[in-house]
């Protein structure tokens, strides 16, 4: 009888307030939605009204693929450090390692959870580049290619996310989006400079590392 | 929308109106119950929260549709109610049946509180709204003082509502359990918190303190959060047991994540790999138990408490140096089973230079 009480009550509240405030003030009594609003601008940080989800899902998952990115250079090097696709290699790892840098710095300012697959991309990554280089360095490049192509399609949908949303107030992120691209473009034509598609089953490769890549992007987005 | 804020006002005024008024006879059956609901907070304190619920119930009864239906008929309902108060005499007259109230139902200071208090919600309302959260936080807050007597319960809530002029029924707002109560104290204390912390910080940063290291630093906010709980300390058990109910853990998982989240941001914690994730976990975890422990405690302003936390910061921070050098030790293993890997591929003559 009590439990019956409580949402005769509620009903009628609801229904007055429905008649108070008009259609739009239906938003249920939620502490997360009052606690989040004032968790993440806390840091001083210069933006203000951004939209934190997306923001947050964007620096998640580009910080996992900077991450990914730098252990399949690393397992590349690891094995082929020392021949002659060695320098090229490393000057692309090396550019990487500062776009890894920078989105350290991002996660931290805007208070953005890492995913929590990152041990998983770290073993994952470093596979990836190790067996693609013991294919020999064209299959190393193709996978370069492969990888850095999904990389800035992804970032391109970012871009144009944000540009959606507001491209003033996303300036900064913007341009440091827009750089990084460019840069995985870059190692994307080294990587088809160096004989890539020479690779044994080039197109396999590059489909079954692509659809790979998806995955982990569609993942790292989420947890 | 004026036509709705003219709508709003009229039954904000009906609203005070059947606060204020007695019952009279000429008005249909249902409009009693509903007077006598909104008059609740009138009549004796003990008595107030049964009858309030009694009458709750006779409404139910006597309009016995879907909950839908229920709250437009409720809304309908009102609308009479303020369409009637309307053909009523001026408020004076009102004013002057207070006056003629019978010796027992408190009539000095009473009446003119609540009137007060709602010529000034009245003008709150016309300037800008109110909005059903505002209004819930508003009886949430004042309800917590009376949650060292009541629990967190629905008298409680009853109680603070009444304490802000409202009608006890206002308690029908919230779940039964009070678990909507105790999610409002806690993320009040998590922001309380946060603000201290973020104080602390910019005291830092001017210079004016010195900077503590991460243990002392984590010490300090986990036992001032703590200290928070003390003056509920008594029924702070039962609210654990409420937050641990299934429906509840969503939400006050979150509330503990973004405490903790919060501890380690104004602690400088700058790890963005799964570190992330345990330091977080541990801190939760430190948090956790020394809430038990200080329900356990009755050692003078809870030292047993505070020297149980120390010790489990001491850990944290000394796991945290094992975990390196595992990490470290992992990494030369790692290293030496890629030398292994390259000898045996020199070995079959795969690494020839190309």
């Amino acid at each position: 009888m009590e439990a019956a009480a409580a949402p005769a009550v509620r009903g009628l509240r609801a229904g007055c307030q429905r008649l108070c405030y008009g259609a739009g003030s239906e938003r249920k009594w939620s502490l997360q939605s009052k606690q989040t609003s004032f968790r993440f601008y806390s840091t001083g940080m210069t933006l203000d009204n951004i939209n934190k989800p997306a923001i947050d899902r964007i620096i998640r998952v580009d910080h996992a693929g900077e991450y990914g990115a730098n252990r399949i250079y690393a397992g590349q090097m690891a094995v082929l450090g020392r021949t002659t696709v060695g320098p090229v290699i490393q000057q692309m790892w090396d550019q990487e390692k500062d776009h890894l840098k920078k989105f350290n710095e991002l996660i931290v300012t805007f208070r953005v959870r890492p995913t929590i697959l990152l041990p998983f991309w770290n073993v994952a990554g470093f596979a990836l580049g190790a067996g693609t280089a013991l294919l020999g360095k064209e299959g190393a490049m193709a996978c370069t290619v492969a990888v850095e192509d999904s990389i800035s399609e992804h970032y391109n949908n970012q871009i144009r996310t944000l540009m959606e949303e507001d491209p003033e107030k996303y300036k900064e992120l913007l341009q440091i989006i827009k750089k990084f691209r460019d840069d995985e473009l870059e190692h994307h034509d080294v990587g088809l400079d160096h004989g890539a598609e020479l690779a044994p089953a080039y197109s396999l490769l590059k489909t079954a590392i692509q659809i790979g890549c998806k995955a982990a992007i569609f993942l790292s987005e989420r947890i | 929308m004026a036509a709705v804020a003219a709508a709003a006002g009229s039954l904000r005024r009906a609203g005070w109106g059947l606060l204020r008024c007695r019952p009279a006879p000429r008005w249909p059956v249902t409009l009693h119950r509903l007077k006598a609901m909104a008059s609740a907070p009138r009549s004796l304190q003990t008595k107030s929260q049964a009858a309030s619920r009694a009458q709750t119930h006779q409404l139910v009864v006597t309009c016995p549709l879907y909950p839908a239906q229920r709250a437009f008929h409720a809304s309908a309902l009102l609308r009479r109610v303020s369409d009637e108060q309307k053909q009523e005499p001026p408020p004076s007259s009102s004013q002057q049946r207070f006056e003629s109230h019978p010796p027992g139902d408190q009539p000095d200071q009473e009446p003119q509180r609540s009137h007060h208090s709602y010529t000034d919600q009245g003008g709150a309302e016309s300037e800008d709204y109110e909005s059903e959260e505002q209004l819930q936080h508003r009886i949430l807050t004042a309800s917590l003082e009376f949650v060292p007597t009541h629990g967190w319960t629905a008298d409680a809530i009853a109680e603070g509502a009444k304490s802000l002029g409202l009608s006890v029924a206002a308690a029908g707002m919230f779940h039964n359990d009070g678990s909507e109560l105790i999610l409002h104290f806690v993320s009040q204390c998590n922001s309380e918190l946060s603000n201290l912390l973020e104080e602390q910080q910019k005291l830092v940063q001017l210079g004016q303190a010195e900077k503590k290291t991460t243990d002392q630093f984590l010490r300090d906010a986990v036992e001032a959060r703590l200290r928070m709980l003390i003056p509920y300390i008594e029924k702070w058990p039962q609210a654990v047991s409420i937050l641990l109910l299934p429906h509840n853990i969503p939400s006050s998982l979150n509330l503990l994540t973004s405490m903790v989240d919060d501890m380690w941001h104004y602690a400088g914690d700058q790890s963005t790999d799964i570190n992330w994730y345990t330091r977080r976990t541990v801190l939760a975890g430190i948090y956790n138990t020394t809430e038990v422990v200080m329900m356990q405690d009755s050692s003078p302003d809870f030292e047993e408490t505070w020297r149980f936390l120390e010790n489990r910061i001491a850990d944290a921070m000394k796991m945290g140096h094992t975990a390196k050098q595992v990490q470290s030790t992992g990494e030369a293993l790692v290293q030496g089973l890629m030398g292994a890997a390259v000898t045996i591929k020199n070995l079959a003559g795969l690494n020839q230079r190309r």
